[in-house]
């Protein structure tokens, strides 16, 4: 009983660990105009470290990035932007649990 | 009699077989487009055409590499199916295109890029050319407009030629985006396309197609029909892959 009062403690302790990293960017781009043209957008910033999800919107013009752990920087991200072919705009941070710790 | 006319299909044959270099990567269905191929990213696009008239199919293997946002490279590779014999295999074309100027905007982009290359015969008794033309492309809301040219420069026996495209995409569905997520388009395709050979005067076309666009890949079909005196007509088929 006591053994597993102390897993759950741990895992409940991990989990914790791992959201207080998490932090959602939303990046206004101009240029996103069809499927096939911002698949290259979706997959340079997948390819960056510690971004869990990448979702675009091209109805907004946006593409919403999380994180789990050390965020890009916005030179980062806005680099992995024109490297695809498109012109980044504005980095707006939505969330940022570490903050909030 | 009989050999004449042979010989006409034989040259009809390997003029289409020359001069089906495919764009690869843009969003028209015969012309080349200023639509950037990401750094590092790469576009693998597959065509077939059949001439029906001259009774000929042609396939036709084109690859766009990215070196950065704005220089990309594309070779393509045109293989004659039938009629078989001697001459299937097209002469290598190699470009080069620099994206000199881009202007991204929420509702589109407009870009104007440079056309630079070369032909390289892969049979010893057939002769190269150098290229070189621009490409145009604007889009806007659901229409895409695409203007390019070539010329090529024949060296030593090879007859000099050319190529105009100009394309109208227009995005039948979806009607509007959805707030998330990147969906399947269908595109309606027109075009009016030239292609001139030095001693054979210019063949003028018209395209019209459709295409089937997903994140990943496009297949793509249309009929063309020549304007000219044979009104000979074509139909092509095409799959592009992203990676």
């Amino acid at each position: 009983m006591k053994r597993s009062l102390t897993l759950t403690l741990l895992a409940t302790l991990a989990m914790m660990t791992q959201t207080v990293f998490a932090k959602t960017l939303e990046v206004e781009v101009d240029g996103m105009t069809c499927a096939f043209c911002v698949d290259s957008l979706e997959r340079k910033l997948t390819a960056m470290p510690s971004v869990a999800k990448v979702q675009v919107s091209l109805k907004a013009n946006k593409v919403r990035l999380e994180t789990d752990g050390d965020t890009p920087s916005v030179e980062t991200i806005k680099q992995a932007i024109l490297d695809a072919g498109f012109t980044p705009v504005k980095v707006t941070v939505i969330s940022d649990e570490k903050n909030k710790e | 009699m009989k050999k004449t006319k042979n010989n006409v299909l034989a040259v009809l044959g390997l003029s289409s077989l020359l001069s089906a270099v495919a764009p690869v990567h843009g969003m028209g269905l015969r012309s080349f487009v200023a639509l950037p191929v990401e750094k590092d990213g790469a576009v693998v696009r597959f065509e077939y055409e059949h001439s029906h008239d001259i009774d000929t199919d042609v396939l036709s293997a084109n690859v766009a590499y990215g070196l950065n946002a704005t220089q990309t490279l594309l070779l393509g590779l045109p293989y004659r199916l039938s009629p078989g014999g001697t001459d299937q295999q097209g002469d290598l074309s190699l470009l080069y295109r620099h994206i000199l100027w881009q202007q991204d905007r929420q509702s589109g982009t407009s870009r104007l890029g440079l056309l630079g290359g070369a032909i390289i015969p892969t049979e010893s008794d057939r002769d190269g050319a150098i290229q070189a033309g621009f490409v145009f492309t604007d889009f806007q809301d659901r229409n895409e407009f695409d203007v390019d040219a070539l010329y090529q420069a024949g060296v030593e026996d090879r007859p000099a030629s050319g190529r105009y495209d100009i394309s109208w995409q227009y995005r039948l569905s979806p009607g509007d985006w959805p707030d998330w997520g990147i969906p399947t388009e269908l595109n309606s395709v027109l075009e009016l396309n030239g292609r001139w050979q030095e001693n054979d005067g210019t063949v003028h076309q018209i395209t019209a197609g459709l295409q089937w666009i997903h994140q990943k890949w496009v297949i793509e079909g249309g009929f063309v029909q020549d304007l000219n005196a044979t009104k000979d007509w074509h139909y092509l088929l095409s799959t592009r892959f992203h990676f």
